[in-house]
């Protein structure tokens, strides 16, 4: 007989346990991408690993936990005991891509596994042909880094040396990879006490029926969320603008149905796999369509593997979103995108009182490598995935407004210029480029960066320079992403995806697209077109082509008699 | 000296009031707030203590006030109209801020709006480089053009902030000069001299809510002294600042940012002095409230500090888990974790048949079912009154009674839709409650990597001492204190704390490249501004204390720890004697030293404390003006394996220096405190309830 009482008791313990895990990783990781994007997620799991309890879930690691410790069992059988930690970051054993390196630690009682400890970190670096592990144009997952298969990193309370030296010796950056790691087994060991005091007050039989029990609870949960929404079928489709090594676009499509307490999305219909790096092995895809359909759910909805059960994600194999091995992957927060966005838009069809348009942003992800005068090594690597929100279902998108399916905090200028021989010369809203529709997308944004070094490798992996932010039910796409390298005065113009040299005092402009408009543009207020021109986020010529508003050019005061003409043309 | 000191500290709802001789008689007074005049509250709870005491206005001799009053300006938009200046390129840096939410999955979040629209945002060429060079000189026409726009706008104050001004301020002090100059009037925050700190959009963010409220509090000071003068309190007002030292109220008013945490930072530096006082170096501060729960940690007799708060923003588990659901202010702060589970907190049913405690809360209005106000939904407070725990006749000293049907009836229908009993229901809430607050005191705990089983409790607030014990029993810890005056205890703590001015500068230097005179010439600099601070609130030099201290950190890491630099100049020697114990710190805090890596400055601090000539805490607390509860018994549930026990309940001053034991209730004005069975209470010579673990069993709460 399950206590409702003693459920939320020991929730609460297991959060607390995953929430001081989060704590200690925060505490004493070395990265920036730890520190401040926060690009990791901490979570218990049952004996068997069934995932139990997560803390803070990055949307990609929302599914991603449970395949990359089977990856593990799969292995090790019964070859697995107290004081040791488990790793994994093989793509083809479970994990992700190489840079989120999972960890697992096995807590037992009286010889019986009571449950795992789990932590997932995204490492900066772990070799490979480019810095950051994150260029489009890999072609095999072997140019992208160090794989480590399901391995021991930890035996019996033993630090294994000859892994974590090979891992130094196959980062660019040990002293921040080794420190993130050295963080990552620390708060897992610290978790592991906590469930030890745990084990203590309820037993090892109790906990687990009641982690066992917080499954199910979950389960019903989101059944009874997902029945109370009405049945119903849409299908999307987006596009990558290539696959990064010229081939492409990228079809990806989803359909979406919602009958009962269930929900299927199936990719069938996306483009078969292809060259590069951007795709999203299935359980990357799978954590991305259960991060999008959880934006329907109670917010306070757990995460566990309860959550997962009443979806199905089919993505076949051999696709863009489930590709067959050595496909490589490191690209694949990009491809990862396109899956959320997808996603978003069946369920914007489905629930339009919901859901906004398109997000804006294009996915850029840069890294910066080479010497300083020094003749030390630095390192840059910075993400702007999204630059603001799509337009409705009942306000404009928020400029520069938080995405709900990630929350990577962009960088500091100041910390970038202290540490790194770098300038950023802009940073700020591109006028006009948010999506018109009765309710705005919101704007895109631009970053311009100046090298002070003398030379440097810069690799960038982006998108929407072709295919724009969609709007939606009349809403207009937001504007294109656009980039280009300027030395000695010259304009040079560059590709979403690209690996090149930069020469000291040579700048790099990154335009990143705007978000997607919904509704009629024509519909919008007058006086919030007219706001959004003093306020200098559109212009007069904007607000008349796109909205039909025309304003006095002097004082910009609203011409309501000239709009209603424009409207009614 | 003789005379009394007056505390008032402004919560939401209530206005707690304390005036305490030197010989430790303390009188209080709690009454509601005024929220569209939180100074008249004041002046009206003043005069009816000052009534009921028969104590003259004209022996207050000093008067400590904290104050929500920046916050709820900051909040409510009540600000006045701002002009941000920028370098060139980074307009919307304020607007953009850090794409942080405080959840996922929340499609209808929007973070707060910029406080300056963006017509209001001016750029102007110029450029400083991280290694302070100018890269473009400062276009001071531009400048004088901007200033030209700024007074057509007709704004009310400027905050200028430059890309990179922490590490040089020339060109911030340029334009200031200009703007100063052609607005006449118009005040003007300047990144550098306010917060001369790392991080663009956090430092912007800070210089434009300094600008945003400084008009506004100064005219609250101004008309607060009025009032009190009116009533004829003429002694300087000192408030609270969110570090825990307090300022003359005219200096605070001037840079508001500082005070923002005002109010729990005064709970939390009245326990650390109270701790010193008793010799208690190392405890854990419980304050829970009527909407959340509060936990902070003391180790070594210093609390922890963030360098920055976020106004607005959902409560946090300590300040690194803080994201962007508020305004960033840049303002070093007592970091304090903070969950949402206190007296109001709802307990409901979801659809999966789970019972939920919070974060929703009844707040004062309508407050629990059983305030007869019209509050419909189960909270904590009825539960706590089902279970014996609070005097269903009586709370605030019986100017509140308590419908104990209507509390009874709602939990009642909670606990059907689980099968459960109303009284296993009603406990279950405290218990979920408590799971919840767990979450603040063991995040402190282990944001240091600290075990809360070996730390005394420190619990006060309306609520702190109805759950502390139980909280106790599951952290494993075996002493619990709860001082006089519990539930206005941060009022009281306002007394404690000494005149503190803090000086920080920026210093992002690794220390194998340092400059040794360069270095030496900012943070003497620092020390006398400081000194200088110090003086000018009138402490004679053998009445100012200064203490340097200094940020530091590997490079390539975000957090920094702060070490104390105890001799000035520094030398080749004592920089490296820094980085030893820095090394040794990193080690005690986060379990590794790593000697192969680079030490490097992120800040230099010099404290200036101005040294009271009579001690801030009397010898003891004698509470004078209690309604004192006669004893009487009532039955009271202590969970399944204790059952209902017939209860004592006494009012704190039958308590002797002779433990008794519990079960037991201790009630007063402003509190209640449960002992649980399993556990003693006796007062100490300060008058604290001394609440112990009486035998070290191993029965482990259920």
């Amino acid at each position: 007989m399950i206590d409702p009482i003693r459920l939320e008791l020991i929730k609460n313990a297991l959060v607390m346990v995953s929430d001081n895990m989060m704590v200690s990783v925060l505490r004493t990781s070395r990265s920036t991408l730890i520190k401040s994007n926060m690009d990791f997620s901490a979570s218990i799991l049952d004996g068997d690993g069934n995932m139990a309890a997560q803390g803070l879930a990055l949307p990609g690691h929302l599914g991603a936990t449970m395949p990359a410790l089977q990856g593990c069992l799969d292995y090790y059988g019964d070859d697995i005991g107290p004081g040791d930690i488990l790793a994994n970051n093989d793509p083809y054993a479970g994990g992700s891509h190489l840079n989120d390196i999972f960890m697992f630690k096995p807590v037992y009682r009286d010889g019986v596994r009571v449950c795992f400890l789990g932590l997932i970190l995204h490492h900066t670096d772990l070799g490979g042909r480019v810095a950051g592990g994150q260029a489009a144009d890999s072609d095999e997952i072997f140019q992208e880094g160090l794989r480590i298969p399901p391995s021991k990193i930890y035996v019996a309370d033993e630090p294994n040396e000859t892994l974590l030296r090979v891992i130094e010796h196959n980062t660019r950056v040990p002293d921040t990879v080794l420190g993130d790691i050295r963080a990552q087994i620390a708060a897992l060991i610290t978790g592991a006490n906590e469930i030890e005091k745990l084990i203590d007050t309820y037993g090892a039989e109790e906990l687990t029926t009641y982690m066992a029990a917080l499954i199910d609870y979950t389960e019903r949960l989101v059944r009874n969320s997902i029945r109370e929404l009405p049945d119903g079928e849409a299908e999307f489709t987006e596009y990558n603008d290539d696959d990064g090594v010229g081939g492409g676009p990228v079809t990806i499509h989803v359909k979406l149905t919602v009958k009962g307490d269930e929900i299927i999305a199936d990719f069938t219909g996306t483009s078969p796999q292809m060259g590069g790096s951007l795709h999203t092995n299935y359980w990357f895809t799978a954590s991305l369509t259960y991060a999008a359909l959880r934006t329907m759910l109670p917010a306070d909805t757990p995460n566990n593997v309860g959550f997962y059960r009443p979806i199905t994600v089919i993505a076949p194999e051999g696709s863009w979103v489930n590709p067959r091995y050595p496909a490589a992957l490191g690209g694949r927060g990009q491809g990862g995108y396109r899956v959320r966005t997808v996603v978003t838009g069946a369920l914007t069809k489905l629930f339009p009182e919901h859901m906004p348009a398109c997000p804006g942003g294009n996915e850029f992800g840069l890294s910066v490598t080479g010497m300083t005068a020094e003749h030390k090594r630095f390192l840059h690597v910075e993400f702007h995935n999204v630059t603001g929100r799509g337009g409705g279902p009942d306000a404009d998108g928020q400029d520069a407004g938080p995405y709900w399916l990630g929350n990577m905090a962009n960088t500091s200028v100041e910390i970038i210029e202290a540490e790194n021989p770098l300038m950023i010369e802009e940073y700020g809203f591109l006028p006009d480029t948010g999506g018109p529709g009765k309710y705005r997308g919101a704007l895109g944004m631009v970053r311009q960066y100046r090298l002070m070094a003398d030379d440097a490798i810069v690799q960038l992996r982006a998108d929407r320079h072709v295919y724009p932010c969609w709007g939606i039910f009349g809403g207009k796409p937001g504007g294109l992403s656009h980039s280009y390298f300027v030395r000695d005065g010259k304009r040079e113009e560059a590709p979403s995806k690209f690996v090149r040299p930069m020469k000291k005092g040579e700048t790099f402009r990154a335009e990143m697209a705007g978000s997607g408009g919904y509704g009629d543009p024509f519909e919008r207020d007058a006086s919030a077109v007219a706001e959004d021109v003093r306020e200098e986020k559109i212009s007069i010529a904007h607000a008349e082509t796109e909205y039909g508003v025309v304003l006095d050019p002097q004082t910009l005061a609203l011409d309501e008699v000239a709009t209603a003409a424009r409207r009614a043309q | 000296m003789s005379g009394y000191r007056l505390g008032v500290d402004i919560g939401g709802t209530f206005t707690d009031i304390v005036l305490l001789s030197a010989d430790g008689a303390l009188y209080n007074k709690k009454i509601l707030s005024t929220p569209d005049d939180y100074s008249r509250a004041i002046e009206d709870g003043v005069r009816a203590l000052l009534d009921a005491t028969g104590i003259r206005a004209g022996d207050i001799h000093e008067v400590a006030h904290g104050t929500t009053v920046a916050t709820n300006a900051i909040i409510e938009r009540k600000g006045v109209r701002v002009a941000l200046i920028t370098t060139e390129g980074f307009r919307d840096i304020l607007e953009i801020a850090r794409f942080r939410a405080p959840r996922l999955y929340d499609v209808s979040f929007r973070k707060p709006e910029a406080l300056v629209e963006r017509r209001l945002r001016f750029t102007v060429p110029e450029r400083i480089t991280a290694a302070g060079e100018v890269d473009l000189p400062l276009d001071e026409d531009a400048v004088a053009r901007v200033a030209e726009r700024c007074a057509a706008s007709d704004v009310s104050a400027v905050a200028v902030c430059f890309i990179n001004a922490y590490v040089d301020g020339q060109h911030e002090e340029a334009a200031a000069a200009i703007l100063r100059d052609k607005l006449p009037g118009i005040p003007v925050t300047v990144s550098s001299e306010l917060v001369p700190q790392i991080q663009e959009y956090e430092r912007t963010s800070t210089a434009v809510v300094n600008a945003y409220i400084r008009p506004v509090i100064e005219r609250y000071a101004e008309r607060l002294e009025t009032r009190l003068a009116e009533i004829g309190i003429t002694a300087p007002v000192n408030i609270m600042q969110s570090n825990g030292g307090v300022l003359p109220a005219k200096i605070a008013a001037r840079k508001p940012i500082f005070v923002i945490e005002s109010g729990p930072a005064a709970g939390v530096v009245g326990a650390q002095r109270l701790g010193a006082k008793l010799g208690i170096d190392d405890c854990i501060v419980f304050d829970m409230g009527g909407t959340t729960a509060k936990a902070t940690i003391i180790a070594d007799g210093t609390f922890a500090m963030a360098p920055e708060t976020e106004v607005g923003g959902d409560a946090a588990l300590g300040h690194r888990m803080t994201q962007g659901g508020g305004y960033i202010v840049q303002a070093p702060t007592i970091d304090i974790a903070e969950v949402g589970a206190g007296g109001g907190s709802i307990a409901w049913i979801d659809s999966g048949g789970g019972i939920q405690v919070g974060p929703r809360s009844a707040g004062a209005d309508p407050g629990p079912v059983c305030y007869g106000q019209g509050g419909q939904d189960a909270t904590v407070t009825d539960a706590n009154l089902l279970l014996g725990y609070l005097n269903p006749s009586a709370l605030v000293g019986g100017e509140l009674s308590l419908d104990r049907g209507g509390a009874e009836r709602t939990i009642a229908a909670l606990g059907e839709a689980i099968g459960q009993t109303t009284t296993d229901t009603a406990y279950g809430i405290h218990l979920i409650a408590n799971a919840r607050m767990m979450r603040a005191l063991s995040s402190v705990s282990s944001e240091r990597g600290l075990d809360p089983a070996h730390f005394p409790l420190m619990a006060f607030g309306g609520n702190g001492g109805v759950h502390v014990c139980n909280l106790a029993e599951a952290l494993g810890a075996t002493t619990v204190l709860v001082p006089p005056a519990a539930g206005l205890f941060s009022a009281l703590g306002l007394l404690f704390a000494d005149t503190e001015h803090q000086c920080i500068r920026a210093y992002y230097q690794p220390f194998d490249a340092l400059d040794l005179d360069a270095c030496n010439a900012t943070f003497l600099a620092l020390r006398d501004e400081a000194d200088h601070l110090v003086a000018a609130d009138g402490y004679a030099p053998d009445a100012r204390r200064l203490a340097c201290s200094a940020e530091l950190k590997y490079v390539g890491q975000n957090t920094a720890l702060a070490l104390p630099v105890p001799d000035l100049p520094l030398t080749s020697d004592r920089l490296a004697a820094l980085a030893e114990s820095f090394a040794v710190a990193h080690e005690a805090t986060f379990g590794y030293r790593s000697d192969q890596e680079q030490v490097q400055f992120v800040s230099l601090k010099a404290v200036g404390q101005g040294l009271s000539d009579t001690p801030r805490l009397p010898d003891r607390i004698t509470l004078s003006l209690d309604a004192l509860p006669t004893a009487s018994t009532r039955s009271a549930y202590y969970g399944p394996d204790h059952g209902w026990l017939d209860t004592p309940v006494l009012p704190r001053t039958a308590l002797g220096g002779d433990p008794q034991a519990g079960p037991l209730i201790v009630e007063e004005y402003d509190c209640t405190t449960v002992v649980r069975p399993g556990w003693q209470a006796s007062l100490d010579s300060w008058n604290n309830i001394v609440v112990e673990r009486m035998h070290q069993d191993s029965e482990l709460q259920k």
